[in-house]
This record gives structure tokens, sequence and C-alpha cells, in this order.
């Protein structure tokens, strides 16, 4: 039994389009794994993330945490289960209450969760403060979050998601508003506390980059339009991908080598990088470049191709090497 | 909606470069406490080329920009320096001048232009708005509709969908390519693109960027892009302006910034260093540590050196000239030149 076991949730929202943003999607992650979401705007990772954090409950299928269904936990268990799982959100103002200091957000949960004091509370709010990298002093706990910079605000959202000594910890888009140059320590930040805590992450990015730095040695899931279409070992997903989706979504990002990037643009694919998924057969037929009669007839189910790497994709051997990753090889050997 | 802002120079000499800006210094604020937000930069923009205008948040990349239309946001002015656009001082027009002069020249798309689109407006009845303001480029209305058409179609968007959408009715990455169509109506000679590709997601980055390329190599329009993603401008810029806490730091082709091993700025190598790509694994990814220092209170000597790997006594008290091989490669770094002759400002 994993830690987190998502099975077959389909969700569709009520004051949406009628169409199911998540379908069919199950997933699990181990005690400290890292299980990386990621795919274009609109796939359904938030909507996923919510509902691991208990923020939403799913139209179908369950979602289990410790071998729990979460959506039948009352009171105590429910108290703990909320304790234990905590979300940073893409927008860091879904994470902090503009109305509310640093102080103010921070100590509330911890005096309820018994993990602080009102007698040490300040002391242990000044040591998430240092933890996490920003100044250390009670002036900082006074202060608003329009005060901060985008880096400390989302510092402040780690702090927060922290505070209350979580085990899994879903991080939505955590880097995607900040410079590239703070990137790496916001991640290497939350890597910390993976490996000191032991912290099992569901990390969503649209960002393959970044995905690629944080979920080492973890697992990366590709979602097209509330399908999961591939799944695997994060290194083998980024540089042997099997769906001609994940394939298009690496071929497409820009890469900061101005010889290889001339060359990529010379070798243009020939899917459709945007437009809306078919209503049967294979999600990913309309956009595909290997797309054939099979697709529009028969939906593709997603299947382990050996080691642990799914794809649902018929023609899962046909998709190419990566032309990056075979020039970066031809330039090593 | 993004409103092209133009400024209509007269044409005349063939010398000067295309645009020229020269000690341009911007401040926010009165002369004790200001914020020098552009300081000292001297650039010139060569016609028909991609000019990539990089540095992390706060550099001062969108001031340059605003301060090229004459737009920078009140306190902010040009305290210092010139730009030369077609032998024309742009920095003494009066707004007067900018107002009347309604041209043709420079447009930009703002940062964050796909949420400035007027919500209660299809997005044809805003371009028809823009069409009857400048009868002077397009005395038949028809002929301005048709090339916005002939724009979409640059663009990858369906015109006849796009004409009658409200902008909720868009992505964000097709609002920002609307933007872009938009921002070329008046056939202006220089864009300039403030963050095109930033909170796109990868297929969208993508289709900017090649849309981008494809309008250039059409319509041959110059283009001057900011943005702080440097594997944005590996693969559409074809020069680069690094800007760092206000100042320029290092100018160059695009290959010559990113060769690995040539001359560069610190600062610049640092900062391709510390990019997650996917063409690294995580090993291989260096952070810089430390952030851009406060431009009302920048340190002495060279702005970078608290943050510098190679930084010595010197970059700590004289502040290095930019200088420039045979080239016109420049890079602003004590250490970096000093091993170098025949380099000139
Ligand atoms: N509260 C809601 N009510 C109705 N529809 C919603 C709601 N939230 C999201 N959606 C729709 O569900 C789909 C998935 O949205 P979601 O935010 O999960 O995507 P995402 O993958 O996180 O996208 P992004 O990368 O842009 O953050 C989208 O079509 C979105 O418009
Ligand atoms: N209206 C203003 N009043 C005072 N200071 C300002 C104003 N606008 C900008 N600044 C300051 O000028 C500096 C440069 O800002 P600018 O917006 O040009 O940076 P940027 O490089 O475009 O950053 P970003 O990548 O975040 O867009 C910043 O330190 C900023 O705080
Ligand atoms: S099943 Fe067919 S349409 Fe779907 S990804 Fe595979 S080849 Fe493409
Ligand atoms: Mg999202
Ligand atoms: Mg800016």
């Amino acid at each position: 039994m994993s830690m987190l076991e998502i099975q077959n949730v389909t969700h569709t929202y009520s004051s949406g389009t009628g169409r199911p943003v998540l379908k069919d999607v199950s997933l699990e992650a181990g005690r400290g794994d890292v299980v990386a979401i990621v795919g274009e705007s609109g796939c359904g990772k938030t909507t996923l993330g919510r509902m691991i954090a208990g923020l939403y409950s799913p139209t179908g299928g369950s979602i289990s945490f410790d071998g729990q269904d979460i959506s039948a936990l009352r009171g105590r268990a429910r108290a703990a289960w909320r304790r234990k799982v905590q979300m940073i959100h893409q927008d860091p103002y879904g994470s902090l209450n503009p109305g509310l200091t640093i102080g103010a957000t921070l100590s509330p949960g911890m005096l309820k969760y018994g993990l602080a004091t009102r007698a040490n509370v300040q002391e242990r709010m000044l040591a998430l403060l240092k933890a996490v990298g920003l100044d250390a002093t009670t002036d900082f706990l006074q202060r608003y979050p329009h005060q901060l910079s985008g880096g400390q605000r989302q510092r402040a959202a780690i702090a927060r998601s922290i505070a209350l000594e979580p085990e899994l910890i879903v991080a939505d888009e955590v880097t995607s508003m900040l410079d590239v140059s703070m990137r790496v320590a916001i991640l290497d930040l939350l890597l910390t506390f993976k490996k000191d805590r032991g912290i099992t992450f569901v990390f969503i990015s649209h960002d393959f980059g970044v995905v690629r730095y944080f979920a080492q040695g973890g697992r990366i899931a590709v979602m097209f339009f509330g399908y999961i279409v591939e799944e695997g070992p994060t290194e083998e997903v980024i540089t042997a991908p099997k769906h001609p989706y994940t394939h298009m979504l690496l071929e497409a990002i820009p890469i900061p080598d101005p010889a290889m990037a001339r060359e990529r643009a010379q070798a243009e694919g020939d899917g459709r990088l945007t437009g809306d998924p078919a209503d049967s057969g294979c999600v990913f037929a309309n956009r595909c470049p290997l797309a054939r009669a099979r697709c529009r007839a028969e939906r593709p189910a997603l299947v382990d191709q050996g080691g642990g790497h799914s794809t649902a994709c018929h023609f899962s051997d046909e998709v190419p090497p990566l032309l990056h990753v075979e020039l970066a090889n031809g330039e090593a050997a | 909606m993004t409103m092209p802002l133009t400024v209509n120079a007269p044409v005349d000499s063939n010398a000067a470069p295309f645009l020229a800006v020269e000690h341009l210094t911007v401040a926010f604020g009165d002369t004790a406490t200001a914020v020098k937000a552009v300081d000292d930069v001297s650039l010139t923009i060569s016609r028909g080329e991609i000019l990539a205008l990089v540095g992390e948040s706060g550099c001062g990349k969108s001031t340059l920009g605003y301060s090229l239309l004459g737009i920078v946001p009140p306190p902010g002015k040009a305290t210092e320096g010139s730009i030369r656009f077609k032998g024309r001082d742009v920095v003494r027009l009066s707004k007067h001048e900018f107002d009347t002069m309604r041209g043709r020249d420079i447009s930009m798309v703002f940062q964050g232009a796909m949420n400035a689109f007027n919500p209660v407006l299809t997005i044809g009845a805003q371009v028809e708005h823009i069409l009857d303001a400048h009868p002077e480029v397009y005395p038949q209305r028809a002929e301005g509709r048709a090339y916005f058409n002939h724009l979409l179609h640059l663009v990858q968007l369906q015109p006849d969908r796009i004409w009658r959408s409200f902008e909720s009715q868009l992505s964000g990455g097709m609002k920002q390519r609307v933007a872009i169509a938009v921002a070329l109506l008046l056939k202006p000679e220089l864009v300039i693109l403030d963050e095109p590709t930033t909170a796109l997601d990868v297929l969208n980055q993508r289709l900017v960027i090649d849309v981008l390329k494809d309008l250039h190599a059409e319509l041959g329009t110059t283009v001057l892009f900011v943005t702080h993603d440097l594997a944005v401008v590996a693969e559409l810029a074809t020069r680069v302006a690094v800007m760092y806490a206000g100042k320029l730091v290092e100018t160059g082709t695009v290959d010559e910034i990113f060769t690995r091993g040539g001359r560069r700025h610190p600062y610049v190598a640092a900062l391709i260093d510390a990019i997650p790509s996917v063409l690294k694994s995580g090993l291989t990814v260096r952070p810089i540590g430390g952030s851009v220092p406060s431009l009302a209170d920048p340190p002495p000597g060279c702005r970078f050196a608290p943050r510098c790997r190679l930084a010595e006594p010197e970059c700590h008290v004289t502040e290095p000239p930019l200088l420039g091989d045979r080239h016109g490669h420049r890079v602003a770094c004590h250490v970096i030149n000093r091993s170098l002759e025949g380099l000139s400002q």
C-alpha cells in the first residue's frame, strides 16, 4: 500500500462545460517519493492537486491516504489527515491571505495542532522563517504579503506549508512566477525538506527543465486534457518519451543553446501544437503526427511498456528519439 | 487594448544607426533617494535585427523599453543622455509632439498585454477603433482590415473567429498572438515586446517563438524583446543586451553570449548555469546565490561583485567600463577584460 493512492479519479465541474476535467486518473506515491505532474495549461493539473489536498472531492473514483479513503474520514482522523497534507498554490495569494501578516498566517495552525504553545510560538515561527531563508525577525512577522517580493512571498508560502509538519506537499507551479535565478534556490529549499524530513511531493509544473531538476530519481505523469498519457521514471520520460504528446512537449521546449536551437528549427515537427481533444478514440488523435484510423476508433489504455514506464498510445514504438538528445549524444561521441 | 504607441521621426540621416541610446539614465524620484532604473546605458539597434534585452526582475528592462517610447511612468524620467531614432532625439520630444506626431514608427506590446484588451468589445471592434484613429496609414479602412487578417494568418490564428471574439473567449497564448498582430497593424519599423512568452505554457511559448520568427522573415520589422528567459533568447534573438541592476553588462551576438568558455560577463555565465533545462541533468545546475541589489543604494564598484565568483578587491571599488572587441562584443568586467588587448569603449 502506497501512502497516496489515486484510483480511477474522474471529475466534472458542475459550473463548467460538462466535459470531464479528469478522466480515469490513477497514480500513486510512496513515502518520500516525488511525483511530478506535467501537461499544457488547462489539462487538469491544479484540479488533481487540489483533490489530493482535499480541497475538492472527485465526482468519481477515490483518493486514499495511508490506506484510508479521504472522503470517508471524519472527526479526529480527518483533522489529523488535514495537517499531514498541505498545498503550496500556483498563485502565492492562494496560500497567503493578503489581509493577514505573516505571523498571523503561521501561528493559528501551529497552536491548533499543538505544534507550538503560546509561550514558544514566536520562537517557532522565527525558526521557520530561518529554515526557508527569510529574515528571522519579529519585524518580518509583522509584514503583509504585499510588502514582500515575489521570491519572499513564495518562501513565506513554503513556511506556511511546512509549519504543520506535513507528510505530503502538493506544490503547484511554485517557481513559475519567479526569476530564473531564484528558481533553483526555491527548488533546493523544497529538496532539503524532502531529504531531511522525508516529505513526499506531488510536484506540478509545465516546465520540464524544472521537473527534471526537482524530480531526479522520481517519477513523471504527463497529462493531456484530463488523461494520463504517459507515466514513468523521470530521466526516462524526459530523455526517451514513449508517447507522441510527451515527445511534442519536449521538442517544443526552448533550449538555451543557439546552435542546437537552429538545428532543431530545421527539422520542424508536424503535430499540431494547440487544439481540442478528440471526443472518441485516442484523446490526442486531433493533434498527433502518428494518428491513423485505429486511433480514431479505439481508445488506447495506459499500459506498462516495461520497467514501470507506461503509455497510452497504440503506436508507442514509432515515437522517434528526441532531436536534442541525439544532437547532445553526437557531440559527446 | 494594447494601443500601439507610436513615434514619428523625420526620415533622413543614413549615417546614424537605426536607433542609438547614448548615456541614458532614467530615475524615479528626487535625486537624493532616486532609483536609477537605467543607469548610463549606451546601446544601438540596427535595422532588421532581433535584439533581446535580458536580466533578472527589477534590472530596468521594461523602463528602458518605455523610455524608447517616451512613456516612462511618473515620477520616472530620463535625467541624462539621449535616444536618437532616425536622427531625432526622442528624449527631447514633448508629450505634445508624441501625441501629434501619430505615425507608425515604434509600437510596443506591454508586459502582461494578454490582460490589456477591453473586455466589453470584440477584438474586431478594437481593431476598427485603431484604424479609425489612423487614416494616414489606411485611407481605406478595408485595406487595414485586410492587413490585420494577413497578420492573423501569420500568427496562426483564424481571422473570422478572432474578429468576433471577446477577450474572455481566447486563451492566454491566443491573446498574446493577437496582441502581437495588433502591434504590427500600423506597420511600425520597430516593435518592442515586453516578456512575450512569460506566463505561457511550453507549447504556447513555442508558438510565439515560431510566429515571431515567421513575422520577422516576412516583414523584416526590427524587434526589441525583453525577457528573463535565456532559452527564449537562444531561440529567437540575433543579438543580446544583458542588464544587471540598471547597468548594461554585456552586448553581443547570440553565439557570443552563449558560447561556453568564450569571453563572457561572469553574470551571464552564472545566469546560464542557473537555468534548469531539459538539456541538463540536475547535477549540472548551479544557482547564482544572493539577489539583485537595491537600485536606491547600489554597491560601489561592479554591481555584481557581491555575487560574483571571480570578484577581486578592485571589483568592489571601481566600476568596470563596458569594453568592446573589434566585433562589437562588449563586456563590463575587470577580470574578464584584463588579459585582452585592443578593447575600446
Ligand atoms: N472551478 C472551476 N469551475 C469550472 N471549471 C474549472 C474550474 N477550475 C478549473 N476549471 C477548468 O478545468 C480545466 C482544468 O483546469 P486546471 O486549473 O486544473 O488546469 P491546469 O492544468 O492546472 O492549468 P494551468 O497550467 O493553466 O494552471 C480547465 O479547462 C479549466 O477551465
Ligand atoms: N513607477 C515606479 N516608481 C518607482 N520605482 C519604479 C517604478 N517603476 C519601476 N521602478 C523601479 O525601477 C526598477 C526597474 O524596474 P523595471 O520594471 O524596469 O524592471 P524589469 O527589469 O522590467 O523587471 P521585471 O522583470 O520584473 O519586469 C525596479 O527597481 C523598480 O522597482
Ligand atoms: S494513439 Fe494514435 S493518436 Fe494517440 S498518441 Fe498514439 S499514435 Fe497518436
Ligand atoms: Mg494550474
Ligand atoms: Mg519588466
